[in-house]
């Protein structure tokens, strides 16, 4: 089989005389049959790389390669790859089945090859009751079943998702997480997921890849990005709910770092802080690691505004000097907008440049 | 709730008055159309089914089993009133396939192709609404003369073309625009060909579009009559509309009833055509923003 190889690749639109750059040198491999999610903020560059990939749009400059072939410059036709699409894009005016077998048509497959494919593919989906009717007549839900079942049969060699999930509701995306990770196992050859739902490439993906304008931030395994964020963006887009942020600033106290947080000092066993003394920094943690204190002299003094009881936990929203903070509470917290103090856990607490957001420690 | 808070509607009546003055006028307006468009229809209709010497001689009303007759109607066998209906129908065929044809391409082009000045283009099509074929016909008869289109049904044929196309065009445009990209994309990536997912997706998508187009080229050819006169000036080739004209004045005698006859076989095809495509013709004007 073959792996995705990405090297440089840009892409530069020109509008009205400016030129926007959307994609600026991404480098991405993606393995035999590994899934990798390219995740991010709108706007951010994600579906044109996606695109480039797949031969809709061609980069301003890089290369991409399938194993050892040298696709760049490959039409989309020649380059046997599976597309879905946000909008779905089944043709109207065919059945089910023809929707499914389209593809194998083109190749030229005989009538009983496509329709015993198909009948395979449609089992798997669990949508053989389905084959006989129009694309009109189902649910989102099958229908991205449909769509999944297209490029299924075709047996690509590599496996592209423009945000296929997002058009649907929370429990459907639920429902379909795993019939797209059984069908790419089922292909097992290299997956490129688009999304802008950090829960999806948390949930489905062997590697996270963070993009955020045009730039790749991070790529690393869900858990990875989750806790060990390479930088400012990636530990506000991942995580729900968002970590945390608040100014700060490291001095040097007897060979250990200590960060100050307005008038609040914390003692840190991190090393490789030496360089940083007295530079301004940004302090990121997760809303699970902030403590809420009854003494409002205990840490950050914080007054409270309201809570979101989840059941399971609730989301208190607190008022501070950095302003609006939020803290996973207890379930059975109730602030009634009393003050408190907002205790950090040191040992979670992520340092980031003030300047570049890149991580520090 | 008191009648006073009710008088909100346009005449600032009451419901229930408001309710009268619309009957009222929709039965007004009922009768405009009904006097103005039906009327001549239904003359035309009972006085080609009546004996000839009879509409000559008093004004019918219903065709009763006295003077009822469907000898006028031989008058279609004549070889000159067989020569225009078949020229009327060759010019109109061909007319709706180069309509047809040309706008698919062009639409499709309009909406999926990006090229220099692709919005002053479009303007400038609609711009061919602004000459009516009087004003074309002259000048298109002294180019036509002189690259040999004169006298033949191609030469009508692109004539009458050219004047349906600013609207079919901008159709197909519209309607090829609602059909999502992802579509075709989707199709390329199964491996299919520009033109291929062309055919396979966007042409069978835009069925209701092109029943639209077809039509509008039909009316527009079918009732032609400035074109057909100035550029088929013989006999053997024109159509029906200047065909019916000179046969009215060549001839010594051509009795009323037997006119309406022709007229209402001529009348026919396009009412058949409207009343069994209405659905599709419907949903290819039911664009937005066209």
């Amino acid at each position: 089989m073959t792996e995705v190889r990405i090297e440089g690749l840009t892409k530069i639109y020109e509008e009205a005389g400016n030129d926007i750059v959307a994609v600026d040198d991404v480098d991405l491999t993606i393995g035999e049959d590994e899934f990798v999610t390219l995740v991010g903020p709108s706007g951010c560059g994600k579906t044109t790389t996606l695109r480039c990939v797949a031969g809709l749009n061609k980069p301003t400059s890089g290369t991409i390669h399938f194993g050892d072939r040298d696709v760049t410059d490959l039409p989309v036709q020649e380059r046997d790859v599976a597309l879905l699409f946000q909008d779905i894009a089944l043709y109207p005016h065919m059945s089910v089945r023809e929707n499914m077998a389209y593809g194998l048509k083109i190749e030229g497959f005989s009538r009983e090859e496509r329709h015993a494919r198909v009948a395979d593919a449609a089992e798997l989906l669990q949508i053989t009751d389905q084959l006989d009717k129009s694309p009109a007549e189902l649910s989102g839900g099958q229908q991205q079943r449909v769509a999944l079942g297209r490029s299924l049969v075709r047996d690509p060699a590599v496996f592209l998702f423009d945000e296929p999930m997002s058009d649907l509701d929370a429990k459907l995306k639920a429902e379909l997480r795993p019939v797209i990770e059984k069908v790419t196992d089922e292909i097992g050859c290299p997956t490129l997921y688009v999304t802008h739902d950090q829960e999806e490439a948390m949930t489905m993906s062997d590697r996270v890849a963070v993009i955020n304008d045009g730039t790749l931030e991070q790529v690393a395994p869900p858990k990875e990005v989750y806790e060990d964020p390479a930088s400012e963006f990636v530990s506000s887009f991942i995580g729900q709910p968002n970590t945390q942020f608040f100014d700060g600033r490291i001095r040097a106290v007897n060979g250990t770092a200590e960060l100050s947080i307005g008038d609040y000092q914390y003692e840190l066993a991190k090393d490789g802080l030496e360089g940083w003394d007295g530079d301004d920094i940004r302090v990121g943690i997760r809303p699970q690691h902030i403590g809420v204190s009854e003494d409002p002299a205990d840490g950050i003094p914080a007054e409270h505004l309201l809570d979101e009881p989840l059941g399971d936990e609730t989301h208190s929203f607190f008022d501070t000097e950095f302003g609006e903070v939020i803290v996973v509470t207890d379930p059975d917290f109730e602030g009634h907008n009393r003050e408190y103090g907002l205790v950090l856990d040191a040992t979670y607490t992520r340092l980031f440049d003030a300047d570049s957001g890149v991580r520090l420690a | 709730m008191s009648s006073e808070s009710k008088k909100r509607g346009i005449f600032g009546l009451s419901y229930d008055g408001e309710d009268r003055v619309f009957g009222a006028l929709k039965a007004v307006s009922t009768a405009i159309i009904v006097v103005i468009g039906v009327f001549p229809i239904y003359w035309m209709t009972q006085v080609s089914f009546t004996d000839y010497q009879t509409v000559i001689d008093t004004v019918t009303v219903v065709p009763t089993p006295g003077i009822f007759t469907l000898d006028n109607y031989v008058i279609l066998l004549d070889p000159a009133i067989v020569r225009y209906l078949f020229n009327t129908t060759v010019v109109a065929i061909g007319t709706i396939i180069t309509v047809v044809v040309v706008s698919l391409v062009a639409g499709y082009g309009l909406s999926r192709l990006s090229f220099p000045q692709k919005e002053n283009f479009a303007r400038v099509l609609l711009m061919g609404y602004l000459f009516s074929p009087i004003v074309i016909g002259v000048p298109l008869y002294q180019i036509w003369r002189s690259i040999g289109l004169l006298k033949t049904r191609i030469g009508l044929i692109l004539a009458l073309s050219a004047i349906s196309m600013p609207f079919a065009v901008w159709l197909m445009w519209k309607y090829i625009q609602t059909i999502p990209e992802a579509m075709e994309e989707s199709a390329w990536v199964d491996g299919a060909s520009r033109w291929r997912s062309f055919r396979d997706i966007v042409v069978p998508q835009c069925r209701p579009a092109i029943i639209a187009a077809a039509l509008f080229a039909f009316a527009i050819a079918w009732n032609d009559f400035t074109f057909a006169e100035i550029l088929l000036p013989t006999e053997e080739t024109t159509t029906f509309a200047p065909g019916i004209l000179r046969t009215i004045n060549q001839r010594q005698f051509l009795p009323d009833a037997q006119i309406m006859a022709v007229s209402l076989a001529m009348t026919l095809p396009p009412l058949l055509f409207a009343y069994f495509m209405q659905s599709y013709l419907l949903k290819g004007f039911q664009i937005r923003a066209l």
